[in-house]
């Protein structure tokens, strides 16, 4: 459970409360080594405060640091915040399964992300467009409970220009200058009425977003087997040592933390 | 031994609070697994209270629950020392009188008593009972046999810590905290503690932390009974549920000595009292 | 050596040949021995409290008498540190903990050697737990047959037996007034070679009987109850506290955080609990498992359910610690036996 030494390269805020972090593996060796997947995560330490578990929001076939956006919610994630570029901060990992993304190929995605939980579907949004002569069509719909909660804007030009791609934005909230769509994330869903044929739909955001939005996928006809998510559980090992993040018999460390629903609804326990 | 005439006036008031719908629940006390030693009962139903017994292994302080039923009508069978602790918690407006029914016990004591093993002898804080009668009740069950005012509380144990060496005193300690294991059944147990969130558990600020080793350990017990001053009604849950048998009732008997002596002040004996850590009079700058 | 042997206790009664008897006497001189070369941890009292802890003489170790808690935290320590996080010349460093000692633990009980066999199935499965994995192999356990049941124990309930010889390195049975040895690993066999071993006739071995519960089904009964209001009532008593856990010869949950040393930095991991409101909290403040039922639950379905789904046995090992400690009485004896007879008709019912 000994992290690697890692240096912060760059931080920046992408949201009023979100800074991506930009990270850097000191060891040469271990930093070639260290290969992970969308979807996986791993526990970045800063250093006397404690460690947390946090998603890859970099996509591994990107030459670059490996990047983290991280919330400012609790003791950790403050003291991450804190961390000035060059401060040192400690990385294990990668844990966890994957997006399978291989398996769909040729097929129609669809993506619903609310908040930070935009974070884990950027690597699978940017190996998409990466490899979007594999796929089909790419529908992004993107919410957040005000205009500067928008995750990733900095990049909602490239998605929105990239070939087969639609970005749907949408706040609960708009302001001023905000010109977009003012709605709940699943009345969008029902409003672009995506088609369920050779589609895969994968979601993540808060617990009652992803609630609604399954029942208007439902609606239009999706089953539980074409809807991925990726699930968040507080976790201290990620090597299902320390008997925290099991939701009923599955733990989310090691058995996901991406899961369909139709695994979810096998799941003894709610989560 | 079961008692079973109080045993039964509890239930037939159970029965009745139950049928008329006075009360959602009655906590009492049921015969516990090992068929000897009683332990919390909730019930809920009237055909349920025929489980529920009174008897000299009843030690459980049953008003630790009520904090948790806020809201919901709640009748509670209370020993007098428990009783103390509704005032308590009552004067820290924790619970809605008007929600509470308090079944009061004229209580003979009750018995030292290990699950599972032979009953022993009178609990040390029934030796020294301070009044069979609860102060405030609803209905009481049983025969008040004590005069008002109460009997002055027993410092004795107290006074033989006090008369050793402070190094002697603080090396007891110090393997006392030691073998803490920092379960935290006795913060548990206790009516009195029922912040949301203990100090001890806090990471923003951060007191103690997850580490368990003396200085930590103490801090946690040291800082608990501060927090239990002019509070403790002495019901010695605390100690009872310690399984590396911490006498933690010591400390608490020390603070109410001195919150007797500082302000003559003792915990629980009405609501409408002023709890003394939470009052302030311009004559205490002297 | 006999071979075919019907009872565990039949087999210790033939292990009473040339080599295999010490007596009381001889068994402090092994002691001492073993104090030269090893950190020695056995039952010992403190203010009337019988626990584990380091011993320096023979004479301290009480062979009588059931520990308060079991000694898991010898291999699974409550608090240890991971690393430290030193600042040398400008640059962070993480440091290593110091290595753990060649230890023996003396006159383990065969519930809590099976318990630290358990947690062992845990921290050693792959990828092991480094800093785990180097205190067990330095970890000896001298096992001690049960001459005496408690009122709490249901170890033959879960299949093990009073002086069930397979999770330790010696095990000792008593026998009048002396001690029946055995080897049964190549560690233990090293450890027994420093015994002054003699050929003293034996007596009888003495081992507890106890009465026993069936206790089968009951992986599939817990499946079959799990959103039964039975856990509800049964957590209305319950004071959340973390007694049960903490006394558990099996319970291995842990926390991880940063603690401050005067100028440097350690990760602790330390025990933590199940049931204890916040253990599932993410950061921002939603509590999965926010009702108590759902807490207690949580410590029976690992127990009683994932644990034998992954490991192929329950979680406990009938040591009956929690059944004492437990200041309001939930009794895992009872649930299961309450889980067995609610059996699988609720889940019929469930169905419906």
């Amino acid at each position: 459970m000994q992290p690697y030494l890692a240096t912060l390269k760059e931080a920046r805020y992408i949201t009023g409360d979100v800074k991506v972090l930009s990270v850097e593996i000191n060891d040469p060796v271990a930093r070639e080594a260290f290969k992970y997947a969308p979807g996986q995560f791993a526990f970045v330490s800063a250093f006397g405060v404690g460690e947390s578990a946090v998603t890859f929001v970099s996509v591994p076939h990107r030459p670059g640091p490996l990047e983290f956006a991280i919330r400012r919610v609790g003791t950790v994630s403050a003291a991450l915040h804190e961390l000035d570029v060059g401060a040192t901060l400690g990385v294990r990992g990668p844990y966890g399964n994957r997006f399978p993304l291989e398996d769909y190929r040729g097929k129609d995605i669809l993506i619903i992300g609310g908040g930070i939980g935009m974070a884990p579907l950027r690597p699978v949004i940017n190996y998409l467009l990466d490899h979007h002569d594999q796929y089909g069509n790419l529908t992004i719909i993107n919410g957040a409970r005000s205009p500067q909660d928008l995750a990733f804007a900095e990049e909602f030009e490239t998605w929105a220009k990239a070939p087969r791609t639609r970005l749907e934005l949408t706040v609960d909230r708009g302001d001023d200058v905000w010109k977009g769509r003012v709605a709940l994330v699943p009345a969008v869903v029902e409003e672009l009425k995506p088609s369920p044929a050779n589609c895969v739909t994968i979601t993540c955001g808060p617990p009652i977003m992803i609630r609604f939005v399954l029942q208007s996928l439902k609606k239009l006809g999706f089953a539980d087997s074409q809807i991925v998510t990726t699930l968040e559980a507080k976790m201290k090992c990620g090597i299902g040592k320390c008997a925290r993040c099991n939701v009923g018999e599955k733990y989310v460390c090691q058995d996901g933390p991406v899961f369909t629903f139709d695994q979810i609804a096998t799941f003894l326990e709610g989560f | 031994m079961l008692n079973s005439d109080l045993t039964q006036q509890i239930r037939d008031k159970a029965r009745e609070l139950l049928e008329s719908k006075a009360a959602e629940c009655v906590i009492g006390y049921e015969t516990g697994s090992d068929g000897a030693i009683a332990r919390p009962a909730f019930i809920y139903s009237p055909d349920g209270v025929e489980r529920l017994v009174f008897d000299d292994t009843c030690t459980h302080n049953l008003a630790s629950y009520l904090v948790n039923r806020k809201g919901k009508a709640t009748a509670v069978v209370l020993k007098a020392c428990d009783a103390r602790s509704l005032n308590v918690l009552l004067q820290e407006k924790q619970v809605a009188r008007d929600k509470v029914y308090a079944i009061g016990v004229a209580c003979d004591g009750i018995r030292q008593a290990v699950w599972g093993r032979p009953k022993g002898e009178l609990q040390d804080r029934c030796k020294a009972c301070q009044g069979h009668t609860p102060p405030i009740y609803d209905v009481l069950i049983g025969q008040p046999t004590s005069p008002d005012p109460p009997a002055p509380s027993d410092f004795s144990r107290v006074a033989e810590m006090e008369a050793k060496t402070p190094e002697e005193r603080l090396a007891f300690w110090q393997r006392q905290f030691a073998r803490c294991i920092r379960c935290y059944a006795c913060r548990q147990i206790c009516f009195g503690c029922y912040c949301q969130e203990c100090f001890v558990e806090r990471l923003d600020p951060e007191w103690t932390g997850i580490r368990v080793a003396p200085a930590q350990n103490q801090m946690y017990h040291i800082i608990r009974a501060f927090h239990l001053a002019g509070r403790c009604i002495a019901c010695d849950e605390c100690q009872r549920a310690c399984p590396v048998d911490i006498p933690l009732s010591l400390l608490n008997r020390k603070l109410e000595e001195e919150t007797l002596e500082m302000f003559g002040h003792r915990s629980g004996l009405s609501a409408e009292a002023q709890a003394p850590m939470a009052t302030f009079r311009p004559e205490e700058l002297e | 050596m006999s071979l075919s042997t019907s009872s565990p206790r039949t087999e210790s009664a033939r292990r009473t040949g040339q080599g295999s008897v010490l007596t009381k006497d001889g068994l402090k001189v092994w002691l001492g021995r073993l104090l030269e070369s090893h950190r020695v941890i056995a039952p010992a009292v403190e203010d009337g409290v019988l626990f584990f802890q380091p011993v320096s003489r023979p004479q301290d170790v009480v062979l009588e008498g059931k520990t308060a808690i079991s000694p898991k935290g010898w291999v699974h320590p409550q608090t240890e540190v991971l690393f430290r996080v030193e600042r040398r010349d400008g640059a962070t460093a993480l440091e290593s903990p110091e290595e753990p000692p060649q230890q023996v633990l003396f006159g383990v009980r065969p519930c809590d050697a099976r318990g630290i066999k358990h947690i062992d199935k845990v921290m050693l499965a792959e990828p092991s737990d480094g800093l785990y994995a180097r205190r067990r192999e330095r970890t000896a356990l001298v096992g001690l047959a049960c001459s005496q049941a408690w009122p709490e124990c249901f170890c033959t309930s879960l299949g093990l037996a009073p002086d069930d010889a397979s999770d330790v390195d010696v095990m000792l049975t008593l026998a009048g007034d002396i001690f029946l040895a055995r080897a049964v690993t190549e560690k233990g066999k090293a450890l027994l070679e420093l015994a002054p071993l003699e050929d003293a006739p034996a007596g009888e071995p003495a081992v507890a009987q106890l009465a026993k519960f069936p206790t089968d089904g009951l992986a599939p009964a817990m499946k079959a109850n799990f959103d039964s209001k039975y856990w509800a009532a049964v957590a209305d008593r319950c004071i959340h506290c973390n007694i049960c856990t903490f006394v558990c010869a099996d319970c291995y949950c842990f926390d991880v955080r940063d603690a401050h040393v005067g100028g440097t930095v350690e990760r602790l991991r330390c025990w933590d609990s199940c049931q204890a409101y916040g253990f599932t909290r993410i950061a921002g403040g939603y509590e999965r498992r926010a009702t108590k039922g759902e807490r207690m639950r949580q410590r029976f379905a690992h127990k009683l359910l994932y644990y034998p789904e992954q490991f192929g046995e329950p979680l406990c090992t009938g040591c009956g610690r929690c059944v004492v400690a437990c200041p309001v009485n939930i009794d895992i004896r009872e649930i299961i036996q309450d889980v067995l007879k609610m059996g699988v008709k609720s889940a019929t019912a469930r169905a419906e």
